[in-house]
C-alpha cells in the first residue's frame, strides 16, 4: 500500500514567506533559529539542556508510544516561562525533526516541521495542519482521528508527528514545568 | 526467479512490470504485464517423469522435452489484475488487514489468487510483522500433449523486517506451500517450506527491495512422487527463489 496519490502539492506558501523554507527534491527545512523567530518574535531564548533518567525516558513513552529516546540537547527557556524544544520522531523512511513551541501556561504555542524529507505526505509541514496542536496541553489526547486529524497518504508521518507533539508535551509535564 | 532442482540446470524465471493506483486511501487497483524465460536441462530425477534419468522437466517444460536435452523458451506470458482493499491500516490499529484478489491471464496459465493481507507494527512502526494466507486456483496449459491441469493452491506466507537505519530495512521471510489437484484443493499433492532474508531500500522515489527464499525441505502425497526427489519439490520450485523487486513513484 506504498502508492496511493501524494495529494496536494508543496506546501510551501502554507509555511509563510518569513519562513523562507527551501524545499527541493521532497525536502523541507527550516532553521532552529527561524523557527524561533516565528514562535517568539524578538524574545530572547536561552539554552536549557536537560537530561533523563532511564525513568523518565519511559514514562515519556509510555505517555507518547515514542520508543525513540528523548534526547534532552535541544531545549531553550524565554525569560517568560514558555519554552521551545526540538525533537524528532521516525518518518516513513527518514525522521521527521520538528520543533515545539509551548507558552508558560503548558498549552501549544506552535509546531514547526524543520525536516521532512519524504517523497509525500507534505501536509504534516502545514500550518494548516499543524495549528490543530496549537493550545493543547499535555492533558489532550492527541490520537489521530480523535482529536488529531489524519493524511490520507501520509498516516504514519501524521501519527508519529502527534506522537511527538505529545511526548514534548509530557517532558514539559515532567522535567520543565518545575524549572 | 526459480533456480536450480534435482540436479541438473533449471530456471524459471517472471518479469513482472505494474502499475498501481490509490483510488482512495483503502482501495488500490492494478495491471500487470507479465513475461517469461524458462531454461531446462536434466534436471528431474523422477522416474515417474523421466524414462531415463536425468530428464528435463519442471513447470513450463512440455512432456515432449523430457529427452530433448536443453529446454529454452522465452516471452510476454500474459497480463494480471489485482485489487487490494485495506480494511485496517497497520499504523493506527493493533493488526492491519487487508483484502487481496489477482486474476492473471498467461499462455503458460491463467489463474485466481486471493489474499488475506496481515500486519503488526512495533517499535514507531520500524519493525514489522506480515503474514498472508494465500489461495490460488491454477489452469495450467503450458503442455497441449497432456491437456489442461488444474490445480490449487494455498500459501502462508510470513515474514518479519526491522528499519536498522533510515531508509533501509531488513529481516526474513517464509512460505509455508501446499499443492493440490482440482480447483477446490481435491487431492493434497505437495508442501514445502522455504525460508530466507530480505533487505529493502527506500529512495525519495523509488525503493527497492530483493528477497531470497531457499527451499528447506519439502514433500509429495497423494501417491504421486512426480515432482519430488532428495527430500524436495520441484515442478514450479526450486531449490531457490529469489525475488528483486523496484518501485518507482510516478505522481
Amino acid at each position: 500500500m506504498q502508492w496511493f496519490p501524494a495529494g496536494s502539492a508543496l506546501p510551501l506558501a502554507a509555511l509563510g514567506a518569513a519562513l523562507a523554507p527551501v524545499a527541493a527534491q521532497a525536502r523541507i527545512y527550516v532553521s532552529v533559529e527561524q523557527a524561533q523567530r516565528e514562535m517568539f518574535g524578538a524574545l530572547a531564548l536561552t539554552p536549557h539542556p536537560v537530561a533523563l533518567t532511564a525513568a523518565q525516558q519511559e514514562v515519556l513513552r509510555a505517555a507518547s508510544s515514542v520508543s525513540l529516546p528523548f534526547q534532552g540537547n535541544r531545549i531553550w527557556k524565554t525569560a517568560d516561562g514558555s519554552w521551545f524544544v526540538v525533537d524528532e520522531v521516525v518518518g516513513k523512511h527518514e525522521f521527521v525533526t520538528y520543533a515545539v513551541g509551548i507558552n508558560a501556561d503548558g498549552s501549544v504555542r506552535r509546531v514547526e516541521v524543520l525536516e521532512y524529507r519524504e517523497s509525500y505526505g507534505y501536509e504534516v509541514a502545514e500550518q494548516k495542519w499543524l495549528a490543530q496542536f496549537v493550545g493543547k496541553t499535555v492533558e489532550a489526547p492527541l490520537q489521530l482521528g480523535r482529536d488529531v486529524q489524519n493524511i490520507g497518504g501520509a498516516t504514519l508521518s501524521a501519527k508519529h508527528v502527534a506522537d511527538g507533539v505529545k511526548r514534548v508535551l509530557a517532558a514539559y509535564r515532567l522535567v520543565l514545568q518545575a524549572r | 526467479m526459480t533456480h536450480r532442482q534435482a540436479v541438473g540446470r533449471y530456471d524459471w524465471n517472471q518479469y513482472r512490470t505494474e502499475i498501481e493506483y490509490g483510488l482512495s486511501d483503502d482501495f488500490q487497483i492494478g495491471a500487470y504485464l507479465n513475461a517469461f524465460s524458462i531454461r531446462a536441462q536434466d534436471n528431474y530425477l523422477s522416474d515417474e517423469v523421466c524414462a531415463t534419468t536425468p530428464c528435463t522437466a519442471g513447470f513450463g517444460v512440455p512432456g515432449t522435452a523430457s529427452s530433448g536435452g536443453a529446454y529454452r523458451r522465452s516471452g510476454i506470458d500474459g497480463a494480471s489484475l489485482e485489487a487490494i482493499w485495506r480494511i485496517s491500516n497497520p499504523v493506527t490499529s493493533p493488526v492491519g488487514v487487508g483484502l487481496y484478489v489477482e486474476p492473471t491471464w498467461g499462455k503458460l496459465e491463467d489463474s485466481l489468487e486471493f489474499r488475506l493481507l496481515l500486519q503488526s507494527n512495533f517499535l514507531d512502526d520500524r519493525l514489522v510483522l506480515a503474514a498472508n494466507a494465500l489461495v490460488e486456483m491454477e489452469r495450467e496449459k503450458y503442455d497441449p500433449a497432456n491437456g489442461i491441469i488444474r490445480n490449487s493452491m494455498a500459501d502462508l506466507l510470513y515474514g518479519a523486517s526491522y528499519r536498522f537505519a533510515p531508509r533501509w530495512s531488513a529481516g526474513f521471510e517464509g512460505r509455508l506451500h501446499t499443492d493440490h489437484d482440482g480447483y477446490r484443493f481435491e487431492q493434497h499433492t505437495q508442501t514445502a517450506n522455504f525460508i530466507g532474508p530480505n533487505v529493502h531500500y527506500s529512495a525519495e522515489r523509488w525503493w527497492l527491495t530483493a528477497a531470497w527464499r531457499h527451499q528447506v525441505g519439502g514433500s509429495c502425497y497423494g501417491g504421486g512422487t512426480a515432482d519430488c526427489s532428495l527430500g524436495h519439490v520441484w515442478d514450479s520450485h526450486g531449490r531457490d527463489q529469489i525475488m528483486l523487486k523496484v518501485g518507482y513513484l510516478l505522481n
